[in-house]
């Protein structure tokens, strides 16, 4: 009997073992010292910041869990920010300005109560140089460490800018304001996980910290003195870092095994094309962690830009037109409660049917299918 | 008694001769501070008359424009697409290029010392 028990506890120990990662776990094969590390990122994750603490005085939420907390910290969010840049193609600067001098790119809708007493203010002013307001949910950000550690050529070998294989789709890299390839982001403006975690910090929470020393402006004009009462730098380094080794790590939540009908529609969106942008799987490159080195990441994204028509268009950002977005990763689309960029699509069917410009072809090819492909495509999407 | 002569007599001289071992400070208005910051990013506004220069930069979406001051003396070169460093005009610079610049604060405000281009935002730059 007590053999008997032994061996049923090691089969589904070891059956755990082999479990794929649920969301808001780690990636499989860390280290303890990773393992810790991830475990005090939570920590500061969840933590949430008060004005004392140096909240503010602009910000959009209290904690990063605020925003990505469904299911799980790093999850999806209801919460809808607001982001205004100004577009002037053909002009004598650059076509893109993202009103940095302004307080942009994003323009906070909460402020401190010590703020809102100095200015009279319930949220930050977009300024009237603004030419587009670009409504952003929160998307969950389980393995995003993953999509970090891809080498750029991998991300380039899929840009066709110029459209010379013909297929309808020209995806071209976006570069942040210093040349480097960008990939976070809805716009892919941002190049490393880093930066994105550490400037959020500043633009999401309104936190300090030796990476973004200095507090922002209110649309471009300093913070009345006594505002922000928290000396600087409000977080410190090492937080910093235990926030950035929490989001890395987190693993992308494993596919669900697919149903006949799930694995014909894996087939139906290569088929009509959707693989043509939402590439099913990249390859990390050489990592300092194990974990995330030479893997295969299902991102179902090539990371680049594509023209998705003027429906969908709103700001520019870096190279970025109001018509270009990235291409968004599907990898957890079944987490999702809302699609697209700012949420407007409720189901992943109305999704595919707002895709315009170079998602023209796949959309209506989908549109075309009878019910039980499009049914069978969409249960694939649900896999995710 | 002779020690604290001695002792009063070193502890008068020391301090002179510390000071003789230092190089002579010039004045505060003629010295050009070591650089205190460098900034690399994308020009935003270039205003070769009144020789000044806006530069977009920042870490993920929190942003910031820095302005500076180009006294004509500055260095300008060019090192994008692998140039060896040739010296070029302010009135080259355009917005959208890339740059890397060192400088530092005065009371009129930020001072460029060395400006280097490096690159253009651009798909393929």
């Amino acid at each position: 009997m007590t053999r008997g028990w032994i061996a049923l506890v090691a089969i589904c120990s070891a059956a755990a073992c082999r479990r794929p990662p649920q969301p808001g776990e780690p990636l499989r094969g860390l280290s303890a010292a990773e393992r810790a590390r991830f475990d005090s990122g939570k920590v500061v994750f969840d933590s949430a910041f008060t004005p004392e603490k140096g909240l503010g005085p602009l910000f959009n939420g209290r904690a990063c869990a605020s925003c990505h907390e469904d299911p799980v910290s790093g999850g999806v969010g209801e919460e809808v920010e607001h982001h205004a840049t100004a577009f002037h193609p053909g002009g004598p600067g650059r076509a893109c300005d993202e009103l940095a001098a302004l307080g942009g790119p994003v323009f906070q809708d909460s402020v401190t109560p010590l703020l809102r007493a100095a200015l009279g203010i319930e949220k930050e002013p977009v300024p009237p140089q603004a030419t587009a307001i670009a409504e952003r949910t929160s998307p969950d950000i389980f393995g995003r460490g993953l999509l970090d550690a891809v080498p750029d050529s991998e991300i380039l070998k899929y840009a066709d800018p110029d459209d010379r294989n013909g297929d309808g789709i020209s995806g071209r890299p976006n570069r942040f304001l210093d040349g480097r390839l960008g990939r976070f982001g809805r716009k892919a403006f941002v190049p490393t996980l880093r930066e994105f975690n550490d400037g959020a910090f500043l633009a999401e929470i309104g936190i300090t910290s030796p990476s973004v020393p200095d507090e922002g402006t209110v649309a471009g004009k300093p913070l009345p003195a006594g505002t922000d009462p928290a000396p600087d730098p409000e977080l410190s380094a090492h937080s910093l870092e235990l926030t950035d080794a929490f989001v890395r790590l987190l693993a992308p939540p494993a596919p669900l095994k697919q149903s006949s009908e799930a694995h014909r529609g894996s087939e139906i969106f290569a088929q009509v094309g959707c693989a043509g942008c939402h590439v099913p799987k990249l390859r990390t490159g050489d990592n300092p962690i194990p974990a995330l080195r030479h893997q295969e990441v299902a991102a179902y994204s090539d990371l680049l830009l594509h023209d998705m028509g003027p429906e969908l268009a709103d700001i520019c950002f870096g190279l970025a037109t109001p018509n270009e977005f990235r291409t968004e990763p599907l990898m957890g689309l079944r987490l999702a409660k809302h699609f697209l960029h700012d949420g407007r699509a409720k189901t992943p069917e109305q999704a595919i049917q707002m895709h315009a410009g170079e998602g023209a072809r796949a959309r209506d090819l989908f549109d075309s299918l009878p019910p039980a492909d499009r049914a069978a495509l969409v249960a694939f999407l649900k896999t995710l | 008694m002779h020690r604290v002569t001695l002792l009063s007599l070193a502890s008068l001289i020391a301090p002179l001769a510390l000071a003789a071992q230092r190089p002579p400070t010039p004045p505060p208005a003629a010295q050009p501070t070591a650089p205190h910051d460098s900034v690399r990013g994308a020009i935003r506004a270039v205003d070769a008359r009144a020789r000044t220069l806006e530069v977009t930069t920042g870490v993920g979406y929190a942003l910031r424009v820095v302005r500076l001051q180009v006294p004509a003396s500055v260095p300008i070169t060019d090192r994008k697409g692998g140039s060896q460093g040739a010296p070029i005009k302010l009135a080259e610079l355009k917005p959208g290029d890339v740059i890397r610049a060192a400088f530092g604060g005065r009371a009129t405000g930020f001072v460029a010392y060395t400006i280097e281009r490096v690159g253009r935002m651009e798909s393929t730059p």
